[in-house]
């Protein structure tokens, strides 16, 4: 049994592993019949699923960003009472069920305080498009930030003290320097950021409520059609999704390289 | 009026303080910060910088109170000794950068980048990236971006610790020189006596975020009030008339007796010869070195792990070995020995 030591045993899990895995993202590609997936992308549905996963996906992306930046550089740079606890509460989401913060989401903008006061200006975020970005960006938000704190952190504090030193003010000096020396972290997020949003599945479908052509995202389409029976619509929105995701992380290995640690 | 006056400052940042410091910049003082590490050296120029807000204390300058005013606010630049060159800017585009806060006016922008570049000659850098210099290039660069805004403070922190000694030797000329054209008043941390030597006048000695001495360098290094400040900076400074030269050597008559140095120099100078340069031995020997005389040792005193004795050899002379040596030449106070030191171990101060 000399096969049988421990080397090769997890030599030959990473490799089993890392298999099934192809096999299964590949039976994706084989299983259905390439007319099939023509028709499905399409269709109708696929068309509005599609449009309303960017659109929404683009515009959570950018508010993650706008928001995650100055975060990260608050994390990364000063000192406040409470940052301990801040940090805590920002990763929770991560390991959250999604599906819990799409109820805890819920909650907060149903029938509370904050949810009647939207509601009395016009705005309701449950069971709407609305509520589909505001569960995108709360998905996506924590790891954004890790990614964006982390850049800031690979920029040495003495650049910013030699320009302030140069008469340029705290925004200045992160207009000028922190932020352009910081830019490749700042795509990264952002890349990641959307692919996280297109994916975003259990916040969306409890605060948004997946609903057919209105609320209807690609994970959400893929859900609805397996559960009529309809795989290779189902399987198409899977494909898309595959692919978003692929770029996103050859284009964020192209950005980061090793420099993201977990 | 000084220019600067850091009036009883106290900060704790855990690792490193400092504790009471106070000290007066004079306009053109070039003032060299000498300790071990850990000695509060580099939170000293950053507390006056503004980077740290003291927990009590003053700082004046001009005589008016900057304790409380952001770092854009104080004129003072900052030159590391691991240059800090914005990365994604070239080299003229670093150099302005001050400029630019300070004018709209790119011409005068321009002319500006121009002259300090011939003055620190890397004119024809300026439109390189900086990644792409060298240490000695990179730091010249670092010293025109600081020097171009025309500070009335110009901090330095270990600038030339990372340069080979003979950029150290170029790059400490042109900075003498723009510094004095530039007319900046200097605060500068180093670890190399030779810049205490060659470009201050008055060097300061801190220990645990202490100021224990602050003097011109011959009183600090001739009179160190301390132990510790004798053991970090202790060398002999000796008052010397120069004779003439013979071959390549400066011939020096210092007290009763005649010296050599390898160095140049003309009229009345200070000299120093470190006490581990000295060579002690019970009979006269033939070697190498230039200078030998006889002496008797006036004092012996263990401090650490060395020996220091006070030899009276026409000169005072401090010199330190080790206990084992002490014990091979069987050396006690009023015991008659030898001195020798080469030229080139005298170096000549002022």
């Amino acid at each position: 049994m000399a096969w049988m030591n421990f080397r090769s045993l997890c030599i030959s899990l990473a490799i089993l592993f890392t298999f099934i895995l192809f096999i299964s993202i590949a039976m994706l590609f084989v299983i259905p019949h390439p007319s099939e997936i023509v028709n499905s992308v399409e269709s109708k549905e696929m068309i509005y699923s599609l449009k309303l996963s960017l659109i929404t996906a683009s515009l959570s992306t950018f508010l993650v960003v706008v928001f995650s930046v100055p975060i990260g550089y608050a994390l990364s740079r000063f000192t406040f009472p409470g940052k301990s606890v801040v940090r805590s509460i920002l990763d929770l989401p991560m390991a959250f069920p999604e599906i819990v913060l799409g109820l805890a989401l819920l909650l907060l903008f149903g029938e509370t305080l904050i949810g009647r006061v939207l509601a009395n200006i016009g705005i309701s975020v449950a069971f709407t498009k609305l509520g589909i970005i505001v569960a995108q960006f709360f998905t996506a938000l924590p790891y954004s930030i890790r990614i964006i704190y982390s850049a800031f952190e690979g920029v040495s504090r003495r650049y910013e003290l030699v320009s302030r030193s140069l008469a340029y003010t705290e925004f200045e000096t992160f207009r000028k320097i922190t932020l352009p020396l910081a830019k490749n972290g700042v795509f990264a997020s952002m890349i990641i950021s959307f692919a996280r949003c297109m994916g975003a599945f259990g916040a969306v479908l409890i605060l948004a409520g997946g609903s057919y052509m209105s609320t209807e995202i690609l994970p959400i389409t893929l859900y609805l059609n397996i559960s009529y029976g309809n795989i290779g619509m189902a399987i198409t929105s899977g494909i898309v999704l595959v692919i978003i995701s692929f770029i996103a992380i050859l284009v964020f290995e192209e950005l980061e390289g090793g420099k993201w640690h977990y | 009026m000084a220019l600067l006056e850091v009036k009883e400052i106290n900060i704790d940042l855990g690792e490193f303080n400092l504790k009471n410091i106070s000290l007066k910049v004079e306009r053109r003082d070039y003032i060299t910060i000498i300790g071990p590490t850990g000695s509060g050296k580099t939170l000293l120029i950053e507390t006056v910088a503004g980077f740290y807000r003291p927990a009590s204390g003053r700082i004046l300058l001009n005589n008016i109170d900057i304790t409380e005013f952001p770092p854009e606010k104080r004129g003072m630049s900052i030159v590391y000794q691991d240059y800090m060159l914005f990365p994604h800017m070239n080299i003229y585009d670093n150099i302005a950068y001050g400029l630019r806060k300070k004018t709209r006016d790119k011409n005068e922008i321009k002319r500006e980048v121009e002259h300090i570049s011939e003055v620190l000659r890397i004119s024809h850098l300026l439109y390189r990236m900086p990644l792409t210099l060298s240490g000695g290039e990179q730091q010249r660069v670092a010293i025109a971006r600081a020097l171009v805004v025309k500070p009335k403070l110009l901090l330095m922190d270990e600038p030339f610790s990372a340069l080979d000694v003979k950029t150290k030797e170029d790059i400490r000329s042109l900075v003498k020189k723009a510094v004095r054209e530039y007319e900046a008043a200097v605060l500068h941390i180093t670890h190399d006596f030779e810049d205490v030597f060659t470009l201050a006048n008055k060097v300061i000695v801190m220990k645990n975020g202490m100021l224990l001495q602050t003097g011109s360098p011959e009183d600090v290094f001739s009179r160190p009030v301390e132990n510790f400040v004798a053991d970090f900076v202790g060398t002999n400074v000796l008052d010397c008339r120069v004779m003439g030269s013979m071959q390549n050597l400066t011939v020096l008559k210092c007290g009763e007796v005649t010296i050599y140095t390898a160095d140049k120099a003309e009229g009345r100078v200070k000299v120093s010869v470190r006490p581990e340069e000295i060579i002690v031995s019970a009979n006269p020997i033939k070697t190498s070195a230039r200078n030998m005389f006889k002496g008797s040792i006036i004092e012996m005193s263990k401090r650490g792990q060395m020996i220091w004795l006070f030899i009276n050899a026409g000169i005072m002379l401090k010199v330190v070995i080790t206990p084992s040596s002490a014990e091979a030449l069987g050396i006690s106070e009023k015991k008659e020995v030898y001195v020798m030191f080469k030229a080139a171990a005298v170096k000549v101060i002022k």
